[in-house]
């Protein structure tokens, strides 16, 4: 099993910094990580529950795929 | 840009806690993060960060130079922030420079970044004799009501990489002339112009045997940002930032009682009238869009026009767009560097997608241009049927919404429709327009200006806005009272004991 690019637990400092792809994906998912363009001071599992996401984890699954697709694109 | 950072005392790495010239905090345990040029992609420098350990150092001698600062006579203090002005004055250049190198904004914009710190020291030491207080005749012979105002504490400052020097000088000389110390985390992206600033203040701190007054905690929000708003050390945070981190830190300083001045996200728009003069309007609008990449508070991202010079407003603004020349913003005639982060830019894709979604035409601009660097956009002016979703939303970056109208009432319940309420502005000759939007039913922003632009606020007035922007003001007028408490005294010459409100009480 593939390791995960990103956890719950990652801070959404970290996640901007290190895939910077990821804020168009969560966008898309109705879901802003950066704001006035710094990032939010919380983790990603934080913001999902924040933002009522009902599987968050489903969500951070399709995001790891995003991003090693991007990865693989690269 | 070695020689920027030689001038400016830094070094490939630098210490990010400090509370004077000669306490520099260091914990072996702390990581050190790169700042990042946005221009190349290259780091600058690196930034050791602010651990639990050092932050505790800061704030101690923080709280511990308070004590003694509120009883320095208000107008001694502010001779020391007068000796802040002219050691700002005397490195104006390079530290503008810095600006420019870490957070991309134009030279002559971080040259006025820079101005706009010696104008509020300026400010600040004329209101070190001014920090006046009322007088109210007693209803009770021989008794006299006054109120003070006292210094406050220690003041939590957190800044944006938008303006990494300028929002600190608003509350850092503010607050020292009201005798409060200052502790500042600046924005992760611009860490090195804060530790320049630092030594800047440390110098003139030395100079006076003092240290504590100005004090710096480099760090992520998420440790450095948490800490400090759950701190009842810091009776008052100074936050600028989104309005849904506002909102966080609003709730964790309200729980423990303690104050909040938010400056928080605008969504900034002109109007347009079908009399304004149109040379001035694009003239203002270029710089209200694109300056600073579109990264500040008060970017102009609406423009709502009357439909009878709808066309020939576009027009002129499109012109406008061909002029802006895109590149390194340290290289004179550039107007516009890159955005701040390669997120920044991905954000900017992100709601030109939305935008054609919801019925947006793309007029000008809207592409990346990888060939200048990845955090290169072009300036975009979208086109919108109506006002939808994603114009509510403030997107940080070069993207103009523009929209038509058909009456003046309809032109302000559009402007005021969105959730935010920072600055504000109409392009009129009509006297009688141009009051109604400055009208209690009119533009209900805490900046609303007539034939000027959203953005390039003075230091003299107060600088903040209103519902979502979060309400609090900042910089000049008399924001300082943020920084104080105020104190109702009652003195009794007589030798009576008169109740208030006439009341008996005993004999």
């Amino acid at each position: 099993m593939t390791e995960p690019l990103v956890s719950s637990d990652m801070e959404i400092e970290d996640l901007v910094l290190k895939f910077p792809k990821s804020v168009r994906f969560l966008t898309r998912n109705g879901i802003r990580c950066i704001r006035c363009g710094e990032p939010l001071w919380c983790t990603l599992g934080e913001l999902l529950e924040e933002e009522n996401v009902e599987d968050p984890q489903a969500l951070i699954h399709k995001l790891n795929n995003f991003l090693r697709e991007q990865e693989r694109k690269r | 840009m070695k020689s920027i950072l030689k001038e400016l005392k830094l070094k490939d790495g630098n210490i990010g806690a400090c509370a004077g010239p000669d306490d520099w905090y260091e914990d072996p345990k702390a990581r050190a993060a790169d700042s990042i040029n946005p221009t190349s992609g290259d780091p600058i420098a690196k930034v050791i960060q602010t651990t639990e350990k050092t932050y505790d150092q800061v704030l101690e001698t923080a709280a511990k130079a308070f004590k003694t600062w509120r009883m320095t006579p208000a107008p001694k203090r502010g001779l020391i922030i007068r000796d802040l002005r002219e050691a700002v004055q005397e490195k104006k250049e390079v530290l503008g420079d810095l600006v420019t190198l870490e957070m991309g904004k134009i030279r002559p914009e971080g040259h006025g970044e820079v101005q706009e710190m010696i104008d509020i020291c300026d400010f600040a030491l004329g209101l070190s004799r001014q920090l006046y207080g009322l007088t109210m005749h007693s209803e009770r012979p021989a008794h006299r009501m006054y109120e003070q105002w006292h210094p406050l504490g220690a003041v939590g400052v957190v800044t944006a990489f938008n303006f990494p020097v300028a929002v600190w000088s608003w509350n850092a000389a503010i607050a020292a002339a009201c005798g409060d110390t200052t502790v500042w985390k600046p924005s992760s992206d611009t860490p090195l112009t804060a530790i320049a600033v630092q030594h800047i203040a440390n110098q003139v701190m030395g100079d006076h045997g003092l240290k504590g007054i100005f004090n710096l905690v480099v760090g992520r929000g998420s440790v450095v940002g948490d800490r400090m708003i759950n701190d009842s050390r810091l009776p008052l945070i100074s936050f600028t930032g989104s309005t849904r981190m506002g909102r966080r830190v609003s709730e964790a300083v309200a729980r423990r009682f303690g104050r909040t001045i938010l400056e928080l996200g605008g969504n900034n728009a002109i109007i347009v009238t079908e009399d304004a003069d149109l040379e001035m309007a694009v003239r203002t609008i270029l710089f209200g869009a694109v300056g600073t990449a579109g990264q500040r508070c008060t970017s102009t991202r609406r423009i709502i026009m009357h439909k009878s010079i709808a066309s020939e407003l576009t027009n002129r603004i499109l012109r406008a767009y061909q002029q802006v020349r895109i590149g390194d913003p340290l290289e004179d005639g550039v107007l516009m560097g890159p955005l701040v982060t390669e997120s920044a830019v991905e954000d900017m894709v992100a709601a030109l997608e939305k935008a054609q979604e919801q019925g947006g035409e793309i007029l000008k601009g809207g592409k990346r241009l990888p060939d200048l660097g990845e955090r290169f956009v072009e300036p975009t002016i979208v086109k919108m049927p109506r006002q939808t979703e994603i114009v509510h939303i403030e997107t940080f970056a070069p993207i103009l919404y523009l929209m038509e109208y058909d009456d003046f009432e309809e032109a302000i319940r559009m402007h005021n429709e969105v959730p935010q309420g920072l600055s504000s502005s109409v392009f009129t000759t009509d006297l009688l327009k141009s009051e109604k939007f400055l009208s209690h039913e009119g533009s209900d922003c805490g900046i609303a200006n007539v034939n000027i632009g959203t953005s390039g606020a003075e230091i003299g007035g107060a600088f903040g806005g209103e519902k979502e922007t979060g309400g609090g003001r900042e910089s000049g007028s008399d924001a300082w009272k943020a920084y104080m408490r105020r104190q109702t005294n009652t003195i009794n010459w007589s030798k009576e004991l008169p109740l208030a409100q006439g009341i008996k009480f005993g004999e």
